[in-house]
């Protein structure tokens, strides 16, 4: 099963990111540790001239990184009929016990490193590297999260043994079983329609309020990461059921098949992409008052914003209009 | 002004044979001055150039300029001083592009092309109106007696010629600093001279003059505000 291309793409992409990271990780060190830009001393330039190659080395490997969360899902997707009883990347991801891990580790690693591309984004505006020990710091956090991710992924693929027994999604987003999942698929969508309107509301009034006043980023940026637990609970919920036109059927991965157009994909990148650009916003609230960003940061916060409003209604809209052409009614 | 301190650049500094060419060099050069920098091939002059430049980095040290216009770089107030080697990259092309004229001991002129078209390129990545450089670039050759060979191709000029296009071509930004480089290596001592007539003039404009040379017609000039002597890297007089 190693042989497959994906597992192949995904081992050779996790092994050159952890690599690249963990040897940016060690000169991030080094930097947070002696950089002092009043200095002119020999190594103090040393490190100015090594931070463009780091940056743009952990830059590239993050893009990466965010790619490989998709194709993981292809991936487990794909493999599905190697396993007896697997209907879809659920079936895929419950073979060992490490799928599951690996992928909500995925989406974790996603995020942070989303963060971290809006923060060297924000760094490169400035002339006095701005931001460039919180940069660092952030990328000393994500660099154990991708090794844990590799690990774990690695034990995933390579443990995966074919024939072997295991659940289709009806069983594991059943309702009235045990676990997340099955809690999450038994959400009344009486309770969670309105929850789910709630949050959208919530997301775009706190969206249109930063923008005009320019207070409560870290609010907004609390509010997107609400809305994607909400909207993840609403699509297991009930926008499910109205997609795939069963009242019993609450399977977040079969959404990625081309019975159903492959519109999972729309669907899970315009959720992460918004909760990058909120969680963005969040982090780059108290840098305010960094100098040679007085300009850049407010319209940097403000084309994140929208693009969080935007991605949030593209979502809103993809999963609304299948919601409204389906024949079931609940 | 531009301030250096404590710079040094060494070449090779990783290998078995580093070579530094600028050692500790402190200096305050003044705004709207001639300044020459003096001494021997291999002495740092060029180095030290091109370090002030913004065209490399030194090993260690600092260099501050100071009385850059507002709209130089973002959130620059009129009077900040602005340290230039640790720049990212980016703003150094602004900072080279908006405040340094270069003018090359080879000149530097792109062979194949119009003496018109050599002093209009610095302006193309900058993205101005291409009529009103092309105005510009007009006027000043005319200013420097070349308009009979504006649309000539550089390979049929003299010397004198080559120079001063490739002058034009360094004041076509409109730099507040100009820097020339041995600009008289090639020329004899009338056109010589007439370099430093030309320097004099951009001097009565306000511009700021750095000029390394061995040349006596250059560092013996009444223009000349200060000679900065140097050897072996290091200011030996004047500083």
């Amino acid at each position: 099963m190693i042989q497959h291309p994906g597992i192949l793409a995904l081992l050779l992409a996790s092994g050159l990111v952890s690599l690249l990271l963990t040897a940016a990780g060690w000169q991030g060190f080094q930097i947070l540790r002696g950089w002092n830009l009043q200095s002119g001393s020999e190594g103090q330039l040393d490190l100015e001239r090594r931070t463009y190659l780091v940056s743009t080395l952990v830059t590239n490997a993050l893009v990466i990184q965010i790619l490989s969360l998709f194709l993981f899902i292809f991936t487990a997707d794909g493999l599905h009929a190697q396993f007896v009883g697997a209907m879809c990347a659920a079936g895929s991801l419950s073979a060992n016990a490490h799928g599951y891990p690996t992928l909500l580790i995925k989406v974790a690693t996603c995020l942070v490193a989303g963060v971290w591309l809006i923060l060297q984004r924000a760094d490169t505006q400035g002339h006095d590297y701005p931001l460039i020990r919180p940069k660092y710091a952030l990328l000393l956090i994500l660099v154990p999260l991708v090794l844990a991710e590799t690990w774990l992924q690695t034990s995933y693929l390579v443990g995966l043994k074919a024939d072997v027994m295991t659940s289709c999604c009806g069983s594991l987003f059943g309702q009235g079983r045990q676990g997340l999942a099955s809690e999450l698929a038994s959400l009344p969508p009486r309770l969670m329609q309105p929850v789910f309107w709630i949050s959208f509301a919530a997301l775009m009034v706190s969206g249109v309020v930063l923008l005009r006043t320019r207070r409560g980023a870290i609010a907004f940026s609390v509010i997107s990461f609400a809305f994607l637990c909400v909207a993840v609970a609403s699509l297991l919920s009930f926008f499910c059921l109205y997609i795939y036109e069963l009242p019993t059927h609450h399977c977040p991965f079969c959404l990625l098949q081309k019975e159903y157009g492959f519109v999972g994909y729309p669907i899970y990148g315009t959720l992460l992409g918004g909760a990058m650009a909120g969680l963005g916003v969040g982090a780059l609230a108290p840098f305010g008052d960094r100098k040679s960003l007085t300009s850049a940061l407010p319209r940097l916060q403000a084309r994140l914003v929208w693009s969080t409003l935007f991605l949030a209604l593209a979502f809103t809209l993809i999963v609304g209009i299948w919601m409204l052409l389906s024949p079931l009614k609940l | 002004m531009i301030e250096l301190v404590h710079v040094e650049k060494t070449y090779q500094a990783d290998l078995a044979t580093p070579f530094t060419a600028v050692d500790d060099v402190s200096l305050s050069i003044a705004a709207g001055k001639l300044t020459v920098l003096k001494g021997p091939s291999g002495s740092g002059k060029t180095t030290l150039l091109t370090l002030i430049g913004c065209m490399a980095r030194p090993t260690s040290g600092r260099i501050h300029l100071h009385g850059l216009p507002e709209d130089t770089l973002p959130e620059l107030k009129e009077g900040d001083a602005l340290e230039i080697t640790s720049l990212p990259e980016r703003f150094l092309t602004a900072i080279r592009r908006r405040t340094f004229g270069f003018i090359f001991q080879q000149f530097n002129l792109i062979r194949g092309i119009s003496v018109l078209e050599n002093v209009m390129l610095p302006t193309y990545p900058t993205g101005e109106d291409h009529q009103r450089v092309e105005a510009s670039a007009i006027q000043r050759l005319e200013a420097l007696g070349l308009a009979r060979h504006l649309r000539a191709p550089v390979d049929r000029l003299s010397g004198g010629e080559a120079q001063r296009v490739a002058i034009a071509r360094a004041l076509i930004n409109d730099p507040l600093v100009i820097i020339a480089d041995e600009p008289t290596a090639h020329l004899d001592s009338k056109l010589s001279e007439d370099f430093m007539e030309l320097m004099g003039q951009f001097k009565s404009s306000g511009k700021t003059l750095l000029i390394t040379s061995h040349d006596p017609i250059v560092y013996g000039s009444p223009l000349a505000d200060r000679v900065v002597e140097m050897r072996d890297g290091r200011i030996v007089k004047g500083s």
